[in-house]
């Protein structure tokens, strides 16, 4: 269920993040997020500029895709429970392209006895779109709580 | 004709700014990503949460700008024109949580510039990294960014 709370006892070193499909990318989003965002950098929003720019067409921020992968992990694993969220622009994403959010534990930290510091949980995290070309790859660390 | 960038703006430090969360800004940014999270968008389940109020999304401090410490500044220092940069890395490290109606202090600076050749030409490789501290001047949230600028 989305946004139940998931405990660290419940991940477990090769569980796979439910994906998270976001798109087709349209234009009046990166209108929107040009505005939210404060980036309004016009190879996001003028097709003539883009290609003047050598860049073909218009693409979308890398910074919404980031949003996205993001979203997939809040929506997993909790709102307010990222700790470290890095990722590298691998591919730009174009206008009509579904972004496919996906990720995998990779590594759990439980806090030390005593209860000091954190139960953390590593993810990779990666964004493909709909040919399955890699868009955004990364790390994400996570602070679950204990059941105990 | 080959674009350079000016490497001595390695090391530069940007002047410090504050800035205050808005509220309708946390809802406007987590709409424009489809995040529709009620953590993010519903006043009564923020003030029901641990919080006590809506909190701010991952990449929200992406918002925290000022033209003294903006891409634009950062492009005239380093000589190039906007249509060169693409967004290569970008790291967020939170440690509190980022809530509506706080005044932050963002301190920015460039750590590092590199060149490098590509499979699409040259590259080079811009490094900031910027602070956010709250009103008890704790680190709130660290964010690394890459910018590319094709040469």
């Amino acid at each position: 269920m989305k946004y139940a709370t998931v405990y660290f006892e419940d991940v477990e070193v090769g569980h796979e993040m439910p994906p998270l499909v976001k798109g087709p990318i349209q234009q009046i989003q990166l209108t929107r997020y040009a505005g939210a965002s404060g980036d309004f950098n016009p190879i996001h929003q003028d097709a003539a500029f883009a290609k003047a720019a050598g860049m073909g067409d218009v693409f979308a921020h890398g910074m919404l895709s980031m949003g996205f992968v993001a979203q997939s992990v809040t929506d997993w694993l909790g709102v307010g429970a990222v700790r470290r969220i890095g990722v590298r622009f691998a591919a730009l994403v174009r206008l009509g392209d579904v972004v496919t959010c996906r990720g995998k534990v990779v590594g759990k930290r439980p806090a030390k006895e005593g209860g000091q510091g954190l139960d953390l949980v590593d993810l990779e995290i990666w964004a493909e779109n709909q040919k399955g070309e890699k868009v955004v790859t990364g790390r994400a660390t996570v602070a679950l709580v204990s059941r105990w | 004709m080959a674009v350079r960038v000016n490497m001595s703006v390695k090391g530069k430090e940007y002047p410090p700014f504050a800035v205050t969360v808005e509220r309708g800004k946390i809802k406007e940014f987590a709409r424009a990503i489809g995040d529709l999270s009620p953590f993010y968008l519903d006043d009564s389940v923020g003030r029901a949460s641990a919080w006590g109020d809506i909190i701010a999304p991952p990449t929200f401090p992406v918002t925290f700008r000022h033209e003294a410490a903006s891409s634009e500044t950062l492009l005239s220092d380093l000589g190039v024109d906007i249509s060169r940069l693409l967004h290569g890395e970008q790291e967020f490290e939170h440690f509190k949580p980022i809530r509506p109606g706080e005044t932050y202090l963002v301190r920015t600076r460039v750590t590092d510039i590199y060149e490098k050749t590509g499979k699409s030409g040259p590259m080079a490789f811009v490094v900031r990294e910027s602070t956010v501290t709250d009103g008890d001047n704790d680190i709130v949230t660290v964010i690394r960014h890459i910018t590319v600028v094709r040469l």
